[in-house]
């Protein structure tokens, strides 16, 4: 596991620079290594799908591809007010995960940033509070006055994690949410 | 269009002319090594084979001399003699004249028996000394002007033609956008060189499909071997009638039913056909009858698997399915033949032993119910006690497009395939009535019940709410699907149009929903869940009120 290395600043003191997506759900920025995410663009137009967790917003057509789409401010509620939709102009990340690509949807336009690797420190316990799952959370980064929580987006993309169900499960999908 | 005659010539030409090839070649590796055994081998069943087709094609006199030639070197092959002496020029002017008949063949000439090879060939069968003419070198000159000919034929993996097949589909739904966009733009010259390349994706669109498709008799000529051995293994007698082999399909179709046709089959001759003394007592020929037909129904194809066995007994599946707590007794009196049968293909209904023993059917039926699933086709069958039973399955004649019904939901276009769909209507909700919960609309003097789509497809895995008119105001579209012979009205907000759609597959995750048998890209842009018929009933069987 490289990056529980890179992330252990004690033992690696290393300035290589990793790249990060840098992008804000809530009132919070969160990251995501730059090799994971395939494009950034306009959010094309969802079919909502039947069936789905309420945080899969459907599925759209990226060139050709028809990937699901996700809104991950509902899936860790993390929406300021919880019933105010996304309106407006919004962006979709497109992430290649195992064996598929997924769209994440965020408000505001991604931005690429270039951060020493020893600034990413491991999670520490008071991590609960923050509504994300340490287990997704690759680690915090500090800079001046920021903190960017870096997901790792091959566990939470796991199609386990996107059904919120069992693997193998039947069309009662929604029934499991929460 | 070429005739069907025309088309099997030119596979047997390619098929001979490849073989004649690689049969010179092992010649003269023979030559050089008279006791190389993977050419003796090679030799002795490209023979085998040249005169089984030849035979098959009623081209006698090559298969005369392919079979001479063929015992000859299975006694080389054995041992029996070595290849050497007078029999090497025998054999090598037997090469060459089945190499001149073929070519006959190929040009449509009559073919004649070589009376002086046929002679020579049945002498050194029998061991004794051919007739070696001094014009045994005439041959060689004939070799030496001979022309070399590459077959009008090609084998291509089938993998390939299914990429192809992936890139037509990408490129027919890119087409409905350029057309639309073209529309929307209203510019004359963009429209006309749209409309051209529109009928080139169409021709190539077919020229693909067409590609594809093979005579439905590639599978079925392979039953009457195992007719005859599970007929065997089961001490009964059974005549096979094939009939339709010519009908094309997809050759992928044919692939996913492979099994299925093997299922019915065995089950036909297993627990359909009765023992010879049964049939006798029965007051039947001793024979039992099994046909395989195929015959185009509109676009699909329809392959019927038919017995003259006992039948199934309606009676006792009912009283099964009683016993096995599938339905109650009361649900169980009131069903209607084709619902009794419907329940034969239900899994856990149709594994069960008790059940094959008792009416003779239902082995892995599930199995062949989700293989014809998977393709959008149908299964049914019809049968009468005592006197036999026809399984039908209609399949459509490519994988690739299908028709399919777009209609409206809350704002967003769905598709249903037309192969699911019985009908649809407009209907005031005074039209229909609510019997214990459930919606019924009566249209064709059937009640068939009816759910609002939107209901159905609510997140929420509860059963439905009682149905209720209240909500139901001014006409309803409903599309009134059949699946197994359960007939479902769904009542959808608009219909759009009906149309030729691509279906691909849900990527993953979402492919564990399954609800949609894929999606479609209309010409707008706009992505088109497509519906799965089956899911559907399944689901509004699940949350009945």
């Amino acid at each position: 596991m490289p990056d529980s290395q890179a992330a252990d600043k004690k033992a690696y003191k290393s300035e290589v620079p990793v790249q990060l997506i840098v992008f804000r759900l809530g009132e919070e920025e969160y990251g995501i290594r730059i090799e994971q995410v395939k494009e950034v663009t306009l959010t094309p137009e969802i079919a909502r799908m039947p069936k789905t967790p309420r945080f899969v917003k459907g599925i759209a057509n990226l060139r050709g591809d028809i990937i699901a789409i996700i809104d991950l401010e509902e899936r860790f509620r993390l929406r300021p007010s919880n019933n105010d939709p996304v309106t407006g102009v919004t962006y979709t990340m497109a992430l290649e995960a195992k064996d598929y690509t997924i769209g994440i949807i965020v408000r505001e336009v991604p931005q690429p940033l270039s951060i020493p690797a020893s600034s990413i420190e491991k999670a520490p316990e008071f991590i609960q509070d923050l509504n994300v799952h340490d287990k997704y959370i690759e680690g915090i980064a500090r800079l001046e006055n920021r903190i960017i929580i870096v997901l790792d987006m091959l566990k939470l993309l796991t199609p386990e994690e996107i059904m919120q169900l069992k693997p193998k499960a039947t069309s009662s999908a929604a029934a499991e949410r929460r | 269009m070429k005739s069907r005659e025309q088309e099997y010539r030119e596979m047997f030409m390619a098929e001979a002319l490849e073989g004649y090839d690689a049969m010179s070649q092992h010649m003269s590796v023979l030559e050089k090594r008279p006791q190389d055994e993977a050419a003796l081998g090679e030799l002795f069943r490209l023979l085998h084979n040249l005169k089984a087709s030849a035979r098959a094609m009623g081209h006698n006199e090559i298969g005369e001399v392919a079979h001479r030639m063929e015992t000859i070197f299975g006694q080389i092959r054995a041992k029996e003699r070595p290849f050497a002496g007078s029999a090497v020029p025998v054999l090598f002017t037997g090469i060459d004249v089945l190499g001149s008949m073929i070519r006959a063949v190929g040009a449509n000439e009559p073919l004649a028996e070589n009376q002086a090879l046929l002679e020579n060939l049945d002498r050194v069968v029998a061991g004794e000394e051919p007739v070696l003419a001094d014009d045994s070198e005439v041959g060689s000159e004939e070799d030496a002007t001979r022309k070399l000919e590459l077959s009008d034929l090609v084998y291509i993996p089938i993998k390939k033609l299914d990429h192809l097949l992936n890139l037509v589909g990408e490129l027919i739904i890119d087409r409905d956008r350029v057309l639309t966009l073209a529309r929307e733009l209203g510019d004359t010259t963009l429209q006309s060189v749209t409309a051209h390349l529109s009928r080139l994706a169409d021709d190539l669109q077919y020229s693909v499909m067409d590609a594809r498709l093979v005579g439905v008799g590639t599978l079925f000529n392979k039953f009457p071997r195992v007719v005859r051995d599970v007929a065997t293994a089961e001490q009964k007698q059974v005549e096979l009638t094939i009939s339709g082999q010519d009908i094309q399909i997809d050759r992928n179709i044919l692939q996913i039913i492979t099994d299925s046709l093997l299922h019915l089959v065995r089950n036909a001759i297993g627990h359909g056909i009765e023992t010879p003394a049964e049939r006798v007592k029965a007051g039947k020929p001793e024979v039992g009858q099994l046909s395989l037909s195929a015959q185009t129904d509109r676009d699909n194809v329809l392959i019927r698997i038919s017995d003259d066995g006992r039948g199934i007994d309606v009676e006792r599946v009912r009283r099964k399915a009683v016993e096995r707590g599938v339905l109650s007794r009361d649900a169980a009196s009131r069903l209607s033949e084709a619902e009794v049968y419907s329940l034969l293909f239900d899994a856990g209904f149709s594994t069960a032993e008790q059940v094959t023993e008792i009416s003779g059917r239902g082995v892995g039926l599930d199995v062949v119910k989700l293989a014809i699933d998977s393709l959008g086709g149908q299964v049914r069958v019809e049968s009468k006690l005592g006197e036999g039973t026809t399984f039908f399955l209609v399949l459509p004649t490519s994988i690739a497009v299908k028709g399919a019904l777009l209609f409206e939901l809350e704002g967003h276009p769905y598709a249903l395939p037309l192969m699911h769909t019985d009908s649809v209507v407009s209907l005031s909700p005074e039209k229909m009535h609510i019997v214990g919960g459930t919606l019924l609309a009566k249209v064709l003097d059937e009640n068939i019940p009816v759910v609002r789509l939107t209901e159905l497809l609510a997140d929420d895995d509860a059963a439905l709410p009682p149905a209720s008119r209240a909500n139901l105001t001014g006409l309803q579209d409903i599309i009134i699907t059949n699946y197994n012979g359960r007939k479902l009205g769904l009542i959808v907000d608009r219909f759009l149009r009906q149309q030729d759609i691509v279906i691909k597959p849900v990527s993953q995750p979402l492919d564990m929903i399954e609800l949609f048998g894929g999606v479609t890209l209309l010409g707008s842009g706009q992505v088109c869940l497509v519906l799965d018929v089956p899911a559907l009933t399944r689901l509004f069987l699940a949350r009945r009120p």
